[in-house]
């Protein structure tokens, strides 16, 4: 694990309850640790970054460590800001009665399903533009698998969708300036000019720098978290599959939670032994990635301390 | 009537009826490509998820003219739809 701090770009996923954000939290202090400045950003709906570091989070960026940040994004509240966010562009641009009539269209969108994930996608995109140049790494704990190849795959979904749409608007506005031609009476918008067009492409263009940047194997990484049980490991090689479909650098696996072999009693040797028929088949099936193991703690892992055992796993 | 204005009559009048049919064609051509163009922004209104909705929340005020102006010459003097009423 220790050359992935070279990345610039991490994400840690895995099935619910795996670890992940105890994993991501001590990259996020190997890294600081190194004299890096790190942004741990949680996107978790469960947020225990805080729990971990002792530490309030927030939507914006404090410091929980010496040259480590945190962020605690939730999902719901991206939404009634991104919405608040245009209502407030529209009062700035446009009359009063068409702030107050666009406003009910507006509120109507906004109870979309998928919203609050689109939301959530561009905070994480805004992050990933703006906050890049700021800090030497960006680790993002991301929710449960499903949802996080969800947004990954967000930005492809999203951008030819509106790149459908500005496609559908050129067309129109050169069909109306062929109209203009014939009538010798210009009234067209020019393609240029236009302001759909124009919001359109830049939603587009934003996009596109996203997705080109996960997409970009020598920085960005994915790390999946999986501990030794049956249904982790199937949802985890399903989740390696998927991102390496999707064309995203899985960089590493960390099989969270290893009973050790020293433990005496009938019991834990019979936990063990069943414990090492997973151990194999994670071998076997994640062959093809840098495995790391992390043993289960008598404790939980909660504060600096047992997180500090975690860290030096990750980086042994 | 002079010769010179007849024949400057009967031109401009055989170039408003071809130009004119012409016009009519690509407005037609226009309006229905406007309908698709306004259905996909607006596929909420039929029921239907759209993945850039959120994305389009800055544009809808600028569609409310150009709804206006679709609507009119569509012949409704009223805005069909409730949530983009612009008249």
């Amino acid at each position: 694990m220790r050359e992935l701090l070279r990345k610039r770009i991490l994400f840690f996923g895995g099935k619910g309850g795996v670890g992940k954000t105890t994993c991501a939290s001590a990259m996020a202090l190997a890294a600081a640790r190194e004299g890096k400045r790190v942004l741990l950003v949680s996107t978790d709906p469960a947020h225990s970054t805080s729990d971990i570091f002792e530490k309030p989070f927030d939507r914006d960026e404090r410091e929980v460590y010496p040259g480590l940040m945190g962020i605690e994004l939730d999902a719901n509240l991206e939404a009634r800001r991104y919405v608040d966010k245009a209502k407030a562009e529209i009062a700035r641009m446009f009359s009063h009665a068409v702030a107050k009539e666009a406003e009910r269209q507006i509120e109507l969108a906004s109870t979309m399903p998928g919203v609050e994930e689109v939301a959530l996608f561009d905070r994480m995109s805004d992050l990933i533009i703006d906050r890049f140049d700021a800090y030497d790494l960006l680790i993002f704990d991301t929710a449960p698998t499903g949802h996080t190849l969800r947004l990954l795959r967000m930005p492809e979904l999203v951008s030819s969708w509106i790149a459908a749409l500005s496609r559908r608007r050129r067309a129109l506005l050169s069909l109306n300036q062929d109209i203009d031609r014939v009538r010798l009476a210009p009234e067209a918008i020019d393609p240029d000019e236009d302001p759909i067009l124009r919001t359109l492409d830049q939603r587009r263009e934003k996009l596109e720098q996203v997705r080109a940047r996960l997409m970009q194997h020598n920085f960005t990484g994915f790390v999946l978290v999986v501990i030794p049980e049956r249904l982790p490991i199937e949802e985890t090689a399903r989740a390696a599959e998927i991102l390496r479909d999707s064309n995203v650098n899985v960089c590493g696996v960390v099989v969270n939670r290893v009973l050790p072999d020293d433990l005496e009693g009938g019991f834990y040797q019979s936990r063990w032994k069943q414990e090492q028929v997973y151990v194999e088949e994670i071998k076997r099936r994640f062959a093809a990635y840098p495995l790391t193991w992390i043993p289960q703690f008598e404790t939980d892992v909660y504060g600096l301390d047992n997180l500090e055992r975690v860290r030096s796993g990750l980086m042994r | 009537m002079r010769w010179d204005e007849l024949k400057q009559n009967v031109g401009d009048f055989l170039h408003g009826y071809f130009v004119s049919e012409y016009e009519r064609k690509l407005r037609e051509q226009f309006v229905d490509l406007n309908d698709l163009f306004m259905l996909q922004c607006f596929m909420e209104l039929v029921g239907l998820p759209n993945p850039a909705s959120i994305y389009l929340l800055d544009v809808y005020p600028y569609f409310l003219e150009e709804f206006h102006t679709w609507h009119r010459r569509m012949g409704m003097d009223r805005s069909p739809i409730g949530s983009m009423p612009c008249c």
